[in-house]
């Protein structure tokens, strides 16, 4: 078989670091496949207390997907990427939901970004 | 191609012509296309639910020889969902009428047999109306209606201040 191009959508790796838990990717969703759950923590530093949102469920149901892609272009702060690995089948439709660790594993099967278009400004 | 054989209004979007015919001249504007124009392969026939201004039956034919497409499309009043059948120009409309017929709930005079063809037995409603509610978008909690910082619990416990609701759902007490 020849090899999968880098854009292929087999599915999506979560890159929790960057998820700021702001819910845009869930409510755009079309299919509704995505679910997340989150608590507020109080952090305290330098300066006032902070308040911030911590990620304690990231699931996606593939059953559901049609992987449309809408959650990785909607996501303000990268933590979603297309992987081409698409290899995961399941002996019933539950084990196709995958959580946050699962999400994980394919992020690192995330292909690097393609290389930037030369243009004049660059050739500089 | 000459369109004017068509009699009908002509316009052209995305590079793709289409000629709207009032559903009286369907099935004479149907058969000139077919055999003044070359038309003779018939690729698919649908519909629009336009809402209050009825359904569009859209058809697309195909030249082989001049390699060309043609949308013909026509429009029935809502109150009255019925367009004439084609199946006496291309034998080959008949199944694509059945499932227009089943997914939109309209008659198609003069088919032969308008026998359901996709759905469940006994299903109800025309799933491809625009008022028609999906049961999934009932029976299923909105992922989206966490604000950021909650989770399923906190909706169960919330008081009612729900403000985030999902496009394109109709909300309850609004369904037909």
């Amino acid at each position: 078989m020849t090899e999968l191009p880098p854009r292929s959508r087999g599915a999506i790796g979560l890159l929790e670091e960057n998820c700021t838990v702001c819910m845009l990717c869930a409510r755009e969703c079309p299919d509704w496949c995505l679910y997340i759950d989150s608590h507020k923590e109080t952090v305290e530093g330098p300066g006032r207390p902070k308040v911030r949102n911590v990620l304690d469920r990231f699931a996606i149901d593939w059953s559901l997907c049609m992987y449309c892609g809408i959650c990785v272009e909607v996501c303000p702060f990268d933590a979603l990427f297309w992987t081409p690995e698409h290899d995961y089948p399941a002996d019933e439709p539950k084990a196709l939901v995958h959580e946050r660790e699962q999400l994980r594993e394919w992020m690192w099967t995330v292909p690097p970004p393609p290389p930037l278009e030369r243009t004049p400004e660059r050739e500089r | 191609m000459n369109l004017d054989v068509l009699s009908g209004r002509v316009s052209t979007a995305h590079g793709q012509a289409t000629v709207d015919v009032p559903r009286e001249e369907w099935v004479g504007a149907v058969t000139a296309a077919r055999d003044q124009l070359g038309l003779t392969y018939f690729d698919v026939l649908t519909a629009v639910d336009e809402q209050a201004d009825g359904f569009d039956v859209v058809l697309r034919l195909w030249s082989v020889e001049q390699r060309e497409g043609l949308l013909l499309r026509t429009r029935c009043p809502r109150k009255d969902p019925r367009v004439p059948s084609l199946t006496g120009v291309f034998a080959g409309a008949g199944w694509h009428e059945r499932e227009t017929a089943e997914l939109f709930g309209i008659g198609f005079d003069g088919h032969p047999d308008l026998a359901p063809l996709l759905l469940p037995d006994g299903f109800e409603g025309h799933p491809l109306r625009k008022d028609f509610v999906l049961a999934s978008r009932v029976v299923k909690a909105w992922p989206g209606a966490k604000e950021p910082g909650e989770s399923d619990a906190d909706l169960v416990d919330a008081p009612v201040r729900r403000k985030n609701l999902p496009l394109g759902v109709p909300q309850p007490g609004s369904w037909p």
